[in-house]
């Protein structure tokens, strides 16, 4: 055998053995694929980048950019788990879904993973939204929670009763400073909803009763907070366009300084600090007012991460979900893209805090978040709400006879359903 | 032996058609939700009843009606014009008919993407034009005033070529020596058309009618894609609703009432329109 052919055969088994080991390598990478709105993958994509360098070989994580829609990934996301056998490993979920998805048995329980310290390490409106039926079924990506932003330029100290935000609005209108007194979402969609929860249980009321599960709606705290939403508009506290506007229009008035108060979400605080900003520097939030000896209430928002229960990578997907919910991933997203994070640790951490000085108001705003009705009917049940009260805020049903049908269709839907009669 | 023949096409309407009519209506009379566990639960008629107090049904029973009404009326109109003209003798006739078939053949969700795109604020041509001619921003498909138009218009564009086909069908069914005996005992063109042409084409129109009567009643990928049903769902269609109730609620149960209470409203149209025809004497006509 001539040293040539030695030589070629040497080789050829070397590439045997590296294919070998590449294939291998190959076989044992795990691939596991999170569906995430396209914001959310957008923000996550450096943190992606690191994670698989870290894994290399073991895990390679890949991130599917859904519709930026909430209810289109959420059709995106039930279709091909009602197809069975999902392309996807987890999901990003909003807080109204996940009664619906662990109901249905999509959701796997996280509980062996998570434990009672890394629950208690977060903010405490962090951890709701996050269980269903004692089980936990979703790790907090980001915090999010309504809250009443006011002008430090026009008052001396935020309102704490509606009675306050009222008489303050009155003021303010009536001395030229400000057009209107308080802008919020009243258009028929989710925002209504968000809205009316925070009034309604600052009036003393409940949208589910809590012993029963049964709506709530026709009770007196319900009406009155319905009656006080109108009667904003009635008295020209809210402008009329206000039964039409969602987050964006209310952030544009109050940016623009036509009014003293607003209902929104910690986003708007970052947009209100821009340079175009007619309110720079003269913004700060609190919670929505209650009436006296009423806890003041705010709507729970936020994303989080589920494991589905048909993954075969379930292991690994839990890594990337603790990846991506660390506290170095929360740090980052807040300092570059502004959501706000979910350890407790962080809304008083100095870094973020000379960023947002309103961080630590967000947190007080999380510690009395509350959940809107933790059903699997979530959607039909806000949508019979939205209806009823975008009724009362245009004036064509007055306050009892529309909460009176809430209350009435929210029970049918139930029983159709199959629900408790 | 005519009963055998007969066989396998009943055979074929039972399988396709029957059996999933007669599958919803014995679904739409359980629970069959994420509560019940997808499985189904009878539930009496709790669906149904729900469906006669469901507000958001009425209302995209009415919506799922005027669009369907006014976009078929339209339709109607244009196809009868420019069936008319494509009738007519000319250089080029061919390459025209050609061209007028496009929009027909696009896939509904390109088109409707397209038109999502015509009518968008502020960088849609259509705005654009506005502003150029000093007019406020239109805000169509925003506007719960207006946005049903906008869906009505896409629909008008993209299936006024199948009206357009089936009555140029009609057109050259028509004998030429009908119109040629007419005009010699001095008839003029106009006449032709109401004395001749319409009542002839009657049966085509009717055809014509009905079928994309029942098809803009199930009216869903446009509205899906042009607006999802919004703004306030006042574009929602009832195909939509019942998708809502499925696809997003889980609710299959309801689903399947809701598709039923439709395709019974449909029915209730259809009579309607019928009914209002004879009144007219329009179906008279055509007897011999």
């Amino acid at each position: 055998m001539s040293l040539g052919r030695r030589l070629i055969g040497g080789v050829l088994a070397l590439l045997l053995i590296t294919a070998g080991i590449a294939w291998s390598q190959f076989r044992a990478t795990e691939v596991v694929s999170i569906l995430m709105a396209a914001p959310f993958a957008d923000a996550t994509a450096p943190l992606v980048e690191r994670f698989n360098q870290e894994h290399r070989g073991r895990i390679r994580l890949s991130i599917t950019r859904g519709p930026r829609d909430t209810e289109s990934i959420s059709d995106l996301a039930i279709s091909s788990l009602l197809l069975g056998k999902p392309p996807y490993d987890a999901l990003l979920m909003d807080v109204t879904w996940l009664p619906k998805y662990a109901e249905a048995g999509w959701l796997e329980p996280l509980d062996p993973w998570f434990s009672a310290t890394d629950q208690e390490a977060l903010q405490d409106g962090a951890r709701l939204g996050n269980s269903y039926q004692g089980s936990l079924y979703r790790w907090p990506l980001v915090a999010d929670v309504g809250m009443l932003y006011w002008r430090t330029d026009l008052m001396a100290s935020p309102p704490a009763s509606p009675e306050d935000l009222v008489r303050i609005s009155r003021e303010i209108q009536a001395a030229g400073k400000a057009s209107y007194g308080f802008v919020w979402q009243g258009r028929q969609y989710e925002g209504l909803s968000c809205d009316f929860l925070e009034v309604l249980e600052g009036f003393g009321g409940t949208w589910l009763d809590p012993s029963t599960g049964q709506p709530n709606l026709d009770s007196s705290h319900a009406i009155e907070a319905a009656n006080w939403l109108r009667s904003l508009i009635d008295s020209d506290i809210s402008p009329k366009a206000v039964t039409n506007f969602a987050e964006p229009e209310s952030l544009q008035a109050f940016k623009a300084g036509d009014a003293a108060f607003m209902r929104n979400w910690p986003y708007a605080y970052a947009e209100l600090q821009k340079p175009d900003s007619a309110v720079r520097g003269n913004v700060a939030v609190t919670t929505m007012v209650s009436q006296n000896g009423e806890q003041p209430t705010a709507t729970l928002g936020s994303w989080g991460l589920s494991l589905l229960s048909e993954s075969p990578h379930q292991e690994s997907a839990v890594k990337a979900i603790r990846y991506l919910t660390s506290e170095a991933a929360q740090r980052e997203r807040f300092l570059k893209q502004g959501y706000t994070p979910t350890s407790a640790e962080l809304f008083s951490d100095p870094e973020l805090v000379a960023v947002s000085p309103v961080l630590p108001d967000v947190g007080r705003a999380l510690s009395v978040a509350v959940a809107r009705p933790p059903s699997p009917l979530y959607a039909q049940l806000s949508d019979v709400v939205q209806r009823s009260l975008s009724s009362v805020l245009t004036g064509e049903q007055s306050a009892e006879i529309a909460m009176e049908a809430a209350q009435q269709n929210s029970r049918v839907i139930l029983q159709s359903a199959g629900g408790p009669a | 032996m005519s009963a055998l023949l007969v066989c396998p096409a009943l055979l074929l309407i039972a399988v396709v058609f029957g059996y999933p009519m007669l599958r919803y209506g014995w679904l739409s009379f359980h629970a069959d939700s994420v509560l019940t566990g997808l499985v189904p639960i009878p539930n009496g008629g709790a669906n149904w009843q729900r469906l006669l107090g469901d507000a958001r049904f009425w209302q995209d029973a009415i919506q799922t009606g005027r669009f369907a009404l006014l976009s078929v009326g339209l339709e109607l109109l244009l196809a009868l014009a420019i069936a008319l003209l494509l009738d007519q003798r000319w250089r080029g006739r061919g390459a025209v008919r050609a061209l007028t078939l496009l929009p027909w053949a696009l896939p509904t969700t390109m088109m409707a993407l397209g038109w999502r795109w015509i009518f968008n604020t502020p960088y849609g041509p259509l705005e654009q034009a506005a502003a150029a001619i000093g007019l406020p921003a239109l805000n169509l498909l925003a506007d719960p005033r207006w946005a049903w138009m906008a869906t009505v218009t896409a629909d008008v564009w993209k299936t006024t070529p199948f009206i357009t086909l089936i009555l140029l069908a009609g057109l050259q069914t028509i004998p030429a020596d009908l119109f040629e005996a007419f005009r010699l005992e001095g008839g003029r063109p106009m006449q032709a058309l109401r004395e001749i042409t319409l009542p002839l084409l009657v049966p085509y129109i009717l055809l014509s009618l009905l079928f994309r009567l029942a098809q803009a009643f199930g009216v869903f990928d446009l509205i899906q894609v042009l607006t999802g049903g919004g703004p306030a769902g006042s574009t929602e269609s009832l195909a939509l609703y019942a998708y809502l109730n499925a696809m997003r609620f889980l609710d299959f149960g309801y689903s399947a009432t809701v598709m039923l209470g439709g395709f019974l409203l449909l029915t209730v149209l259809i009579v309607i329109v019928s009914l209002v025809l004879n009144a007219t004497r329009v179906i008279n006509t055509v007897e011999p």
